[in-house]
């Protein structure tokens, strides 16, 4: 039994490396920022930075030879390796983002604050690759108890606190739901790791369609959909998704739109992929589950999540939580990936991850330079940001039009392999409703366009806002991306092709 | 012998009766307290099916929920009692500068 | 009827009747003391099923540990009681009336479980019960096959611990 521990070890110095990078950072905080002693917490920062870059450079050497680690506890495969490059890159975007933001570095706690992104870094890595539901749970509440301390950062606001509690009780409940259903799994496969459960299930021989039993399978999970619905805030699980947004830092905002959200659909894919296909009989069609036409409940929560998040965004005056709402819509739109579990499916997923990265941390980017420089993150503030800060202006206006999907920007291309991906798998329907919430996603970021370029500034000041040059290059660095894709994206569809591959048992 | 279904039908019960507990009271306080009752009932679910399929996993699991549900308590509290320093309540309907 | 089938109804209605008691009385104190109540009846029915270790921790972890924190947390705080449920009821009924609903239809499910499937098989407990919730067991199991997890737990003990602290702590001079 030990020697498995012992091989296991070579293929998870990532992170390991991302664990003693949360331990160390907490020493060295620890130390520096005694009591009494004035810290900036930038040297934990950048320890935490250090740390992410390390990992970043050993995951290349890592053989992607699909494989179990720690018994069944850890899967490490392509896929898996796909979510650990976003989640790591990611992290190192909202380090640095963090140490420029003014609500995180008037913190007293500014070292903490590091600590957490390191710990909730490591968590999300073993979302990643967590094939055993004791991991899933462990490493969503590794990322969830991480989370709802960076959501609660701003002691000073009253509506920080407030997102911290809102987020404590809908996670504490969605995980309690989640667990249930875990146990009733548990009880009719016998099993924890999630390869068991497959072949258990695939046997037929706990479960038959004409008993009850087979209720109590469906019961439990959609049970454990409530828990991954929960992280990746889809609806009807997203009451949290507006509060934490817009009460976390900006900084926390946008690694929780990209990053958590991400770790959630990977482990959600993970979980039903394995679990519940039989791969062999019908690719794409949940094997194992007769009866039910698991697709479409998938297509209906789809519909609704991005339905619900574009329609309710159009009324937000808050930049933070308009942008809260479109990424509730994003989620639908990648779940139109997860309907049709099929390569094809996965592959525009995995593309879409990439591109909304770039797109949706620009545009959080921008919100929060812009918060940081005339305090306020009201529509009406940004009047006349267009002819007062030319880049800023171009650079939200530029990753607006990627979120909304036109050509031809990087988000058109993750649009558009979402889009025949549920047509190539007869959801046609399905796309038009995607087209039509592009149509109405629009609407509100023309809101935005319009304040910014059409409109003066609301007590007639024009004067020229002057960011600093660091802001500037970040902008142009987050611009590029958005373009590049748009028009050469035969790279990032070959990298998101290999990576679809999940290991089997 | 008690059949399962004893412990299983127990189980929902004492479940339903903390997802009540959780949508109906306003206290934040008791809400986490009825968090940990939906907890310890999954937690007598694993037992009990433990014990009827002979298989110890079930148990393990038990540990590892009680280990997060502290911690869980623990953070949650500590939220519970920053917001009562600004605010000087903890009651959820009292927290309501954001809504959609 | 058996001892066993005696023992077991007992526990079971001190837990239902706890647990319903703690989310009916108004005030937080009371409402502890019954979660309390009902902890004890659950490290009961962990004897029952031969789960001695969980029952153990049962009482030290939970009863102990977690409780007290949560005592002190009201205590500190100094709450009053909550308006009596039944002025807020008008509200929250329909939200309420719809989980009953459910949690009708989950038990229905489970009694379901009579009429067949694998449950069918779990009239009595496995032989193996009396051995796997022993300390011995559960240590050789905890630390070979669940190493890592366990190793993850500290990870997130850590995580609270900290967190609790920057959360709660007051201002530094």
């Amino acid at each position: 039994m030990i020697e498995i521990i012992f091989e296991s070890i070579p293929s998870f110095w990532p992170e390991i490396t991302l664990s003693l990078t949360f331990v160390i950072s907490m020493i060295v905080e620890f130390i520096v920022g005694g009591k009494g002693k004035k810290s900036t917490g930038m040297t934990t920062g950048l320890i935490v930075l250090l740390g992410f870059t390390v990992t970043i450079l050993q995951m290349p050497f890592q053989d992607l030879e699909p494989r179990l680690l720690f018994g069944t506890m850890i899967t490490l495969d392509p896929f898996a390796a796909f979510f650990k490059y976003l989640i790591v890159a990611a992290g190192i975007i909202v380090i640095v983002f963090s140490m420029q933001s003014h609500e995180v570095r008037r913190q007293e706690t500014v070292g903490e604050f590091f600590c957490f992104i390191a710990a909730m870094t490591f968590g999300m890595f073993l979302m990643a690759g967590a094939s055993n539901l004791l991991m899933i749970y462990l490493s969503i509440e590794l990322v969830s108890l991480s989370s709802y301390i960076l959501a609660g950062f701003s002691k000073k606001l009253k509506r920080s606190g407030e997102a911290a509690l809102k987020y404590v009780l809908f996670g504490g409940a969605a995980s309690g739901v989640m667990l249930y259903g875990m146990s009733l799994l548990y009880g009719l496969t016998g099993a924890l790791d999630i390869y068991s459960i497959q072949s258990t299930l695939a046997a037929g021989m706990v479960v038959d369609v004409h008993d009850w039993s087979f209720v109590v399978l469906m019961l439990s999970i959609i049970m454990i959909l409530v828990g991954f619905g929960y992280k990746i805030s889809a609806v009807p699980f997203h009451f949290w998704t507006p509060d934490v947004y817009e009460g976390a830092p900006v900084s926390v905002t946008a690694y929780l739109s990209v990053a958590s959200k991400a770790a959630g659909f990977a482990v959600m894919v993970r979980f039903f992929y394995v679990a519940f296909f039989d791969s062999v009989l019908d690719l794409g069609k949940w094997g194992s589950l007769p009866l039910v036409d698991w697709n479409m409940i998938i297509a209906l929560l789809s519909v609704l999540t991005m339905t619900l998040g574009n329609v309710v965004a159009i009324w937000q005056d808050n930049l933070k939580r308009m942008l809260a709402y479109s990424s509730i819509a994003h989620a639908g739109y990648i779940m139109m990936g997860l309907v049709v579990m099929s390569d094809l499916g996965l592959t525009a997923m995995l593309a879409y991850f990439v591109i909304y990265f770039f797109m949706n941390l620009g545009a959080f980017y921008i919100v929060m330079s812009v918060a940081d420089r005339i305090g306020s993150e009201h529509i009406d503030d940004y009047r006349g940001l267009g002819k007062r800060a030319p880049v800023i202006g171009v650079g939200f206006s530029i990753f607006l039009v990627s979120l909304t999907g036109l050509p031809p920007l990087a988000g058109f291309i993750g649009k558009w392999m979402l889009f025949s991906a549920v047509i190539e798998a007869h959801y046609i329907w399905l796309a038009v409703i995607g087209v039509l919430n592009s149509a109405i996603s629009l609407y509100y970021y023309a809101r935005v366009f319009r304040n910014m370029y059409l409109r003066e500034p609301l007590n007639g000041d024009e004067s020229p806002i002057t960011f600093s040059p660091l802001v500037i290059v970040i902008t142009i660095l987050f611009i590029i991306p958005n373009i590049i894709f748009g028009v050469y994206f035969g790279p990032l569809i070959s990298y998101a092709q290999r990576s679809v591959e999940l290991f089997l048992q | 012998m008690v059949p399962i279904h004893y412990y299983l039908i127990l189980s929902a019960v004492m479940f339903i009766t903390g997802v009540v507990g959780v949508l109906t009271r306003r206290n934040a306080i008791i809400i986490f307290m009825c968090i940990e009752l939906m907890l310890n009932s999954v937690n007598l679910t694993f037992v009990a099916f433990s014990a009827y399929l002979g298989n110890e996993t079930g148990q393990m699991f038990v540990f590892f929920i009680m280990a997060v549900a502290a911690a869980e308590a623990a953070v949650g509290l500590a939220i519970v009692i920053a917001l009562f320093r600004n605010r000087q309540t903890v009651n959820i309907n009292d927290v309501n500068i954001l809504r959609w | 009827m058996s001892s066993e089938l005696i023992v077991f109804l007992i526990l079971a209605a001190v837990g239902v009747l706890s647990g319903i008691l703690m989310i009916t009385r108004p005030n937080p104190v009371n409402s502890a003391l019954f979660l309390i109540l009902n902890f004890m009846a659950l490290a009961g029915l962990y004897i029952t099923l031969h789960a001695q270790f969980v029952a153990i921790i049962q009482i030290l972890v939970y009863a102990g540990a977690i409780m007290v924190l949560v005592l002190f947390v009201i205590m500190l705080l100094n709450l009053e009681d909550e308006e009596p449920l039944r002025e807020q009821m008008s509200k929250r009924h329909y939200g309420s009336l719809l989980v009953a609903l459910l949690a009708l239809v989950l038990i229905v499910q489970v009694i379901g479980w009579n009429s067949g499937g694998t449950l069918e098989t779990m009239r009595e407990q496995s032989p193996h019960a009396l051995r796997i919730g022993t300390v011995e067991h559960i240590g050789s199991v905890l630390f070979t096959e669940h190493v890592y997890p366990f190793e993850l737990t500290s990870i997130l003990l850590l995580a609270a611990i900290v967190g609790a602290i920057v959360m709660a702590k007051k201002r530094f001079p």
